[in-house]
């Protein structure tokens, strides 16, 4: 019954997947094949590249991706509550506004410590 | 529903540490972004003095509540439960805390830098849970809030090579096996559909019953759960982060990984196996805890003497102590007795390990080593340091009049009374072989001659926790029957309380 | 619906996948990823244990959000730790972490 729901899905799927493979591989196998020097190199607009394709990041990236996880997943705990509010009441209230606080005083901190600047 | 029929002191007394701990966290971290940098020489004795207040109200609160009928113990919707057995081992956790605080505030690595304290303040909150912890999720959770801070002090000295290895090493290790953990920590609610310990008990007694299959299963959990918390304690096979992080981290750091944390994974440890595992289980883990705990007294041993650092030989040093008490583990399947020996010994190491790294911070702030031979002559340059390092060997030794004697004492005779005679003489014979080492960092700084012996500074600080710890130590030595009592009285509750 | 068995299964293989890689990864930010792994099928234990046997206790799937969070908190303290080493000695390798032994 289930599975019966999904077959047109699953028929839409495996439609892409084939069709794609079809477009990619045409192209490879009737397509002329001479490469040179100039063709294999990677692309960058035209121009001749500069530099490897791998950078290093800057380690403020780091920074800026640490803060966001933490801030972002804290969230996850505000949603459950969201469901139950109403039952609760004024105990789930505190409780959660400990939470909230808590949160601040670390970005507090975040901000304080410069955190949050970029330069 | 939750809340109205509670009354308030019930609701806040089991979680009242926890919450002091969140004020003095707010308060600290803002003191340090918000006050001016020359007043941050403030910050150790601010925290160490809210340790030791957070401590003091927690003792006199826990003896008017707990034990009283009237009082459940329960809090947070049960899942923390507060007996006197989590009274006493928070006391010890905060007790390790506040006197960090102030080896801290004379340690050239950390001074006055807020982040440190701050990472305390959270692991001690950790610790403070998960003693008594009566949920799985609060389990995990507790032990994991302690473990990142902990990370988080070991790495604390980012400009050394040395501190940043020793603190990803703890990482790794203890990522992968609170990993492990939880996969068993998962298992067990699968099995069960429950995470509360009081209901627990009877689901997995239920388990047993169904024969060999749900045995099975339940071996399979308890293997995983014990990796976990193997590697907090450190027993053998997961003991290798143990000398690596000792000797790599700040000394303050150290102190307090070898004495919370260690006294914290004990208490969960003792409370799991007594609470939560079913008599019917008994034979499975008592075997096994057993031959873990003769090697890893064993190894501790073997290699603390060939050791020259003095932080590394408490590294393993730290490691056979862990053995020593898992012996008191043992003895919980047949006595409860075996609880009260861990507690006691547990109490009786905190105090021990830091006085020893109080006088390795001491010594560390005159001349920057930590090696053992350059302990000499050190009862001529400072009489003081020298007599309280003969204290805490002494006591880790096992010898009287030093309290490690009636710790090693109270867990070998409960290994008799349940039956495990030869872990005793196993104990026995180790605690020989230990002495060994320890006589020789006393050898040193008597006999041993050094080219300059000028007399050593004892800062002020550290002087208030080598009094401490000092006379701590010799008290429980010679008086050890009222703590011994409390021991006692913390074990029957812990399993009084089951519904 | 797709029985209980099939999931543990994919899990048990997720973590036994995670636990192989931080076994035999050199570079710590592929542990870590492995690390995420093995929380990740612990997540996929605890939602289909909860789905299947208990779904009138919310239990099991509090427990899944709070290791979701814990894990956050593990993975910025870990690369922390991993950019403090870095800048130490411009080397992530696991194999380099040798200044302390024996």
């Amino acid at each position: 019954m289930l599975v019966q729901q999904y077959l047109p899905i699953a028929i839409l799927v495996l439609f892409a997947i084939i069709m794609a493979l079809i477009v990619v591989f045409t192209s490879v196998i009737f397509g002329p094949h001479r490469p040179t020097k100039k063709k294999l190199a990677p692309y960058e607009s035209g121009m001749t590249p500069i530099g490897p394709a791998v950078r290093r990041l800057p380690v403020r990236f780091y920074l800026v991706a640490v803060l966001f996880i933490l801030f972002d997943v804290e969230i996850i705990f505000l949603l459950p509550y969201a469901v139950v509010i109403r039952q609760l009441g004024l105990y789930g209230l505190i409780a959660t506004g400990v939470f909230v606080v808590i949160l601040t005083v670390g970005l507090l901190y975040e901000w304080k410590k410069g955190g949050l600047d970029w330069e | 529903m939750l809340t109205e029929s509670v009354p308030l002191m019930q609701a806040v007394v089991p979680v009242l540490p926890e919450m002091g701990l969140l004020l003095l966290l707010i308060l600290v971290l803002m003191h340090g972004v918000f006050s001016p940098k020359e007043s941050r020489r403030t910050v150790c004795v601010i925290t160490g003095v809210g340790f030791f207040t957070l401590m003091v109200i927690h003792l006199s609160v826990g003896f008017n509540f707990v034990g009283d009928p009237d009082f459940s113990g329960s809090g947070l919707g049960d899942i923390v439960r507060v007996d006197a057995f989590a009274v006493m081992f928070r006391a010890m956790i905060l007790l390790a805390a506040a006197l960090t605080c102030l080896m801290s505030g004379e340690s050239r690595a950390i001074n006055r830098r807020v982040e440190f304290y701050v990472a305390l303040i959270v692991a001690a909150l950790g610790m403070c849970l998960m003693v008594a912890a009566n949920d799985l999720i609060l389990v995990y959770v507790a032990l994991e809030t302690a473990s990142v801070s902990l990370y988080i002090m070991a790495g604390f000295q980012r400009d050394s090579k040395l501190s940043s290895e020793a603190g990803l090493k703890y990482y790794l290790f203890g990522a992968v096996t609170s990993a492990i953990l939880l996969y068993g920590l998962s298992l067990i609610f699968g099995f069960t559909g429950e995470t509360n310990f009081s209901r627990l008990g009877p689901a997995l007694s239920a388990l047993t019953a169904n024969g060999s299959e749900g045995v099975f299963a339940l071996v399979v959990a308890l293997l995983l759960v014990l990796v976990g918390l193997g590697f907090k304690v450190a027993v053998v096979p997961f003991h290798f982060w143990t000398p690596d992080v000792y000797e790599g981290s700040p000394t303050p750091s150290v102190a307090f990984i070898s004495t919370a944390s260690k006294a914290a994974s004990f208490g969960l440890l003792v409370r799991f196996f007594s609470i939560v595992w079913p008599a019917e289980m008994i034979p499975y883990w008592a075997g096994l805890l057993a031959a873990l705990a003769a090697i890893t007294m064993t190894l501790g041993n073997m290699l603390a003497l060939v050791q020259k650092n003095i932080k590394r030989m408490l590294g393993y040093s730290s490691i056979a102590q862990a053995g020593y008490a898992l012996i008191g583990v043992v003895a919980l399947s047949d006595t409860e007795l075996g609880a009260a020996a861990v507690a006691f010994y547990m109490a009786m190491y905190v105090l021990t390990n830091l006085a020893a790294f109080a006088v390795i911070s001491a010594v560390e702030w005159n001349t920057g080593s930590v090696q053992i031979a350059d302990y000499a002559g050190l009862s001529r340059r400072s009489f003081p340091l020298a007599i309280v390092m003969v204290v805490a060997m002494l006591s880790l030794g096992g010898v009287p009049p030093a309290a490690g004697f009636f710790g090693k004492f109270f867990l070998f005779s409960a290994a008799v009374d349940a039956g495990y005679t030869w872990l005793a003489i196993i104990g026995v014979v180790n605690a020989i072989i230990a002495l060994f080492y320890y006589l020789t960092v006393i050898k040193v700084m008597f006999v041993g001659k050094a080219e300059d012996e000028s007399r050593y500074t004892i800062r002020p600080r550290l002087a208030v926790v080598l009094w401490v710890t000092g006379v701590g130590i010799l008290l429980m030595g010679t008086l050890a029957s009222p703590w011994w009592r409390w021991a006692v009285e913390a074990s029957q509750q812990l399993t009084v309380m089951l519904p | 619906m797709i029985p209980l068995h099939w999931f543990l299964l994919v899990a048990a293989g997720m973590f036994c996948l995670g636990l192989f890689g931080v076994l035999i990864r050199r570079n710590v930010v592929a542990i870590l990823m492995s690390i995420e792994l093995m929380l990740n099928a612990v997540n996929l234990n605890l939602v289909a244990f909860w789905r299947y046997l208990a779904p009138e206790h919310i239990n099991g799937q509090m427990f899944a959000v709070f290791v979701f969070a814990v894990a956050a908190a593990e993975v910025s303290v870990g690369l922390a730790l991993i950019i403090s080493i870095y800048r130490n000695r411009d080397d992530v390798n696991a194999g380099d972490l040798n200044l302390l032994k024996w």
